[in-house]
């Protein structure tokens, strides 16, 4: 049985007319140990789709279960701070705070058991590419694949059983791009991560499990 | 735990924020320090000073009303006095009566008589000694006619003497005849006023500084034959502390011993040049159990009693007049209380409270308003670190309390900062805005005094004087300042934080990533 399933998911947005739907009747499953990537053309609806699963947004039909529990009727702050880790395409990390606190507060958010957050923070930039001297500087001082690095840490830093990540190597050039799909394939088969990635990128389509093409189940 | 982290990290990493708000929560402290000092310093004082003076409620005689039953014409004056004989005076048994109420604290009285002495000299400036003169010749004779005869109701009182003589044929006869004069039967009599006190407190004189005991000391049985004379009749009879005077009834013929406890003098200033002795001269002080045994053995003995009435509050003025009317205290006597003095003697203060007060109320609201806005603009700037926050799974609640948290911090520091700073200045603050009061006040009875064409105030108002006025404020921080200090600090950090707690509830994180994206 899947980690994630969805089931007859449609949305549409509040304002739009009743049977104008940015997709409808989705239905599909991810499993652990395996890497997906959400496909589709601009406006075909994949970061609202992503919205979905990680609860920041509401079906307008249809139901997101995790592990056999319908999203809706789950603590939403308990899902995203300890069941799945989110990359979001533009970072959003606090800009206020150095590399390693953005990493160290999400692991206090989620209140997992570490005994040193600060020494498995440096572990975890480290699996990334990231050096110490790097951990301390602000966000604002790091450059878009450093900080999407710091993204991908801090979405590991709690041990969720999924990782969702939006586009994750839209900004960054080819070679960094296959060292971060390097670290999902190694999640995904070492620790039986589920990643689900959106993109555009043909070369990571290449690299995954399974695609999905939301292009072809839009319904307007 | 992390919510407190990132409270304290965020004050630290956003300084010119925080400055910015914390210079504003420490004038809003500053000045709110310096307006709890001086209100709660002026309550505590006003509190305190109605404690140490109590509502004293006294019943007078009302000669207006005397003077509205008046009949017009010499010839109704015997009626008239006739119809004031026939009030019936206060009695000890009236006022324990009147004493008994709920509406009071507690009574006390002085209950006053005369009696005479063989012994001591009156302090008196009148020398008084009959002559009895008869002269009889064989050539002449006369008879004294005319002088009054006395009145009805009346009763005998010293008075000039009058001679008229009759010549007859062979025998002449002059004959002195005292004359007699109608006067009120409700002065006392004797030679020496006796003032018997139920208690220390019923000791006004003494209280208030008019009298002061010299040598010895008080009577401390009000029951016993112990007195207090006055310096003037010690030294005219040559009386010591420890010694004994010796008084008589005139009536009964009984004679009282009485233990010299104490000698007193009379610190009044008079300017009266025409008497010779003070008018508490030949004041004898005792207890009212003393007076009490006098008169069951002379039923006839003239007294006087003079009850003062502890009252509980101000409400309970008016419900114990009513008391005392149904009591069936006559019309002719009104009930008074020093009320208006003691309001008056606190009235600067009260106004200094009251503004202080107001300062207060007006300090909270525009300081609220101000948090209020600042911090609108704060969580307008930090709606992408709401979204942040929520997207890794921090609940609303907990993102409350940070920013609430955040705020709190910079308010308590800044607190206790404006609490030492209101300290120092709420002192001279305070004696400053108290003594402007004052001036006030005082210009306001000057023009008062000048409208009844008079250098000095009128009777009413130098009674008033009798009780001291606060003219110190002293205004001190103390802990219920500080207490109330927090309490407020925590009521401007939660209303100024409502900006951020509605945000934090109405923001979609996706809407504001959406936004900065």
């Amino acid at each position: 049985m899947g980690i994630l399933k969805l089931e007859n998911v449609s949305y549409r947005y509040k304002d739009a007319p009743k049977d104008s739907y940015v997709f409808k009747d989705i239905n599909y499953e991810f499993e652990q140990g395996k890497i997906y990537a959400i496909k589709g053309k601009s406006g075909s609806g994949k970061t609202t789709l992503l919205s979905l699963i990680t609860g920041l947004e509401k079906c307008t039909e249809g139901n997101v279960l995790y592990d056999g529990k319908k999203l809706r009727k789950i603590n939403l702050d308990n899902y995203r701070n300890t069941d799945i880790g989110i990359v979001f395409q533009s970072y959003n990390l606090l800009p206020r705070l150095t590399a390693i606190e953005n990493i160290i507060l999400s692991m206090d958010v989620s209140k997992v058991k570490v005994k040193n957050k600060k020494q498995k923070a440096l572990e975890l930039m480290k699996s990334v590419g990231l050096s110490e001297e790097q951990a301390k500087r602000k966000i604002l001082k790091l450059s878009g694949g450093e900080q999407q690095r710091i993204a991908i840490a801090r979405s590991l830093s709690y041990n969720p059983k999924i990782i969702i990540a939006d586009e994750p190597t839209g900004n960054l050039d080819k070679e960094t791009e296959n060292d971060i799909l390097k670290i999902f394939k190694s999640l995904a088969k070492d620790e039986n991560k589920c990643i689900i990635i959106v993109t555009h990128s043909q070369n990571v389509c290449n690299e995954v499990d399974e695609v999905y093409e939301l292009a072809s189940k839009k319904v307007n | 735990m992390y919510i407190l982290k990132n409270s304290l990290v965020s004050i630290i990493r956003n300084k010119g924020r925080n400055i910015l708000i914390g210079i504003i929560i420490l004038v809003i402290a500053c000045s709110t320090t310096v307006t709890l000092a001086i209100r709660n310093t002026a309550s505590n004082l006003v509190e305190n000073y109605r404690e140490s003076h109590d509502i004293i409620a006294s019943i007078s005689f009302d000669r207006k009303q005397l003077t509205n039953n008046f009949k017009g014409g010499e010839d109704n004056l015997k009626d008239n006095i006739e119809a004031f004989n026939n009030i019936e005076s206060l009695n000890l048994d009236t006022v324990k009566n009147y004493g008994e109420s709920d509406y009071l604290k507690g009574y006390y009285y002085m209950y006053s008589t005369s009696l005479n002495s063989d012994t001591l000299s009156k302090a008196s400036d009148t020398y008084e000694y009959e002559v009895e003169d008869k002269q009889t010749t064989t050539s002449t004779s006369s008879t004294t006619t005319g002088g009054n005869s006395g009145m009805p109701n009346g009763r005998p009182g010293g008075g000039g003497e009058e001679r008229r003589t009759t010549i007859n044929n062979n025998t002449t006869t002059i004959i002195t005849r005292t004359k007699e004069k109608f006067e009120s039967d409700k002065n006392l009599t004797g030679d020496f006023e006796l003032d018997g006190y139920s208690s220390y407190d019923a000791m006004t004189d003494f209280v208030n500084g008019t009298y002061q005991v010299t040598e010895g000391e008080m009577i401390s049985d009000f029951e016993a034959l112990e007195c207090v004379v006055s310096s003037e009749l010690a030294i005219l009879n040559e009386i010591e502390v420890g010694g004994t005077i010796t008084l008589k009834n005139s009536n009964t013929e009984v004679t009282y011993e009485f233990l010299v406890k104490g000698i007193y003098k009379d610190n009044s200033d008079s300017n009266d040049v025409v008497k010779m002795f003070s008018s508490s001269a030949n004041k004898i002080i005792t207890g009212s159990g003393v007076i009490e045994k006098i008169v069951a053995e002379d039923s006839t003995a003239i007294t006087n009693i003079t009850p003062s009435f502890i009252v509980k509050d101000e409400e309970s003025i008016e419900k114990f007049t009513e008391e005392l009317k149904e009591k069936g205290l006559n019309e002719y006597f009104t009930v008074n209380t020093n009320l208006d003095e003691l309001q008056n003697a606190t009235k600067s203060i009260e106004n200094v409270k009251t503004f202080a007060s107001t300062f207060l109320i007006i300090t909270l609201i525009i300081s609220s308003i101000v948090l209020f806005v600042i911090n609108m603009i704060n969580i307008r700037e930090r709606k992408y670190e709401i979204g942040v926050f929520r997207t890794i799974g921090v609940s609303k609640f907990k993102l409350t309390m940070q920013f609430v948290l955040e705020l709190l911090i910079v308010a308590i520091i800044m607190l206790m900062i404006g609490a030492v700073c209101g300290s120092f200045i709420s002192k001279p603050v305070g004696n400053s805005l108290l003594q402007n009061e004052i001036e006030s006040n005082a210009e306001e009875e000057e023009q008062i005094s000048n409208n009844f064409g008079k250098g000095q105030m009128p009777m009413q108002y130098n009674q008033t004087a009798k009780i001291e006025p606060i003219n110190n404020i002293d205004a001190l921080v103390d802990i219920t300042v500080i207490a109330q200090l927090v309490g407020i600090g925590i009521l401007l950090t939660f209303i100024s934080s409502l900006a951020s707690m509605i945000s934090i509830q109405r923001f979609s994180p996706l809407t504001i990533l959406k936004e900065r994206s």
